[in-house]
């Protein structure tokens, strides 16, 4: 399920199967590494929404978490443990946060959901026919550790 | 004096216009569901048409094989090529097959013995569906309808799919 109404609305009405939250954590800065930046960026989008529409009846994608990458990952971890606690509520019984940062790793312990770190894919063609394919072999990855929680 | 009664202030004029435009497009908004209700030629047929898949018929066995390809479709905002996936094969007859692979309890993708308890069926991880090889659901897991199958054609030995076609349930 994605986070619009119509996805909304059958989430309310079928709360029971949809046990699953995902949120990419997308680091956002302007510095000498624009590009780079921007394309990981849209890699993890990609990734995200493929991996929402392989189990769409069992996940719902969150909004993604935007935060910048020299900023204080102490403070971040707060900020994002709040956004993790109110989901909670719902109730989520499994939590995933996604991102390429290996900078969260080192604070996984005070993360309050499961952190999936992907390995960065290298610069290239987006629409290309290899950059499919190893999104599509990611995807298939993350599916089964996701499915090994359940 | 009467020079003064006549002026329309900035302000007011700006709030004539914008209430203006804004009637337009609520009429706009209320008027587009009629149409498209009453004039069929209105609607979008683009998703209609048979597609090539990418696949002979002579490389389709008896074993499903997941096959994806593209569509140009434009929604809404969005002009987009949204991937399409089939699992086909050929029944005990020699016939294509081509099943969707959206499970229809609440649309995870379904896989050909995708779970070693269950082989010879179509297996959906998110909540343990099943169907059988003709994508009908086993009754007893969550789906309640068997998997779509798909218009098909075959053009120059070439397997060409469209949209899917629902089935009743089990
Ligand atoms: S979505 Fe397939 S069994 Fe629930």
């Amino acid at each position: 399920m994605r986070w619009q109404k119509s996805d909304v609305d059958k989430y309310v009405s079928a709360k029971e199967y949809i046990d699953t939250l995902i949120i990419p954590l997308i680091d956002f800065q302007m510095d000498q590494d624009l590009e780079n930046n921007a394309f990981q960026n849209e890699v993890l989008t990609i990734l995200s929404n493929e991996l929402e529409k392989e189990l769409t009846g069992r996940i719902m994608l969150a909004p993604s978490y935007y935060y910048i990458k020299t900023f204080d990952k102490d403070q971040e971890i707060v900020r994002l443990n709040h956004w993790v606690e109110n989901v909670k509520k719902q109730p989520f019984k499994h939590i995933f946060l996604l991102s390429f940062d290996p900078a969260w790793k080192k604070s996984e312990q005070a993360l309050d959901a499961s952190f999936v770190w992907i390995p960065k894919i290298q610069s290239g063609d987006i629409g290309s026919k290899e950059m499919q394919h190893t999104i599509r072999e990611q995807v298939k990855q993350i599916g089964e550790l996701i499915r090994s929680y359940w | 004096m009467s020079d003064k009664k006549q002026q329309v202030s900035r302000r007011q004029f700006l709030n004539y216009t914008l209430t203006g435009v804004g009637g337009f497009m609520a009429a706009g908004l209320l008027v587009s569901p009629l149409r498209m209700a009453i004039d069929p030629v209105l609607k979008d047929s683009a998703s209609g048409e048979l597609v090539n898949v990418g696949i002979s018929v002579d490389d389709i066995t008896d074993v499903p094989t997941r096959i994806d390809w593209t569509v140009e479709q434009v929604d809404g905002w969005y002009k987009s090529e949204p991937s399409r996936s089939a699992w086909v094969y050929k029944d005990g007859n020699g016939d294509i097959v081509a099943l969707s692979p959206i499970c229809t309890h609440l649309g995870c993708v379904v896989s050909w013995e995708g779970s070693d308890a269950h082989p010879d069926h179509f297996y959906c991880p998110c909540h343990d569906g099943l169907y059988t090889k003709d994508g009908v659901n086993v009754p007893g897991t969550p789906p309640l309808a068997p998997l779509p199958t798909f218009e098909q054609e075959i053009r120059d030995g070439m397997l060409f799919l469209g949209n899917t076609i629902d089935r009743e349930g089990a």
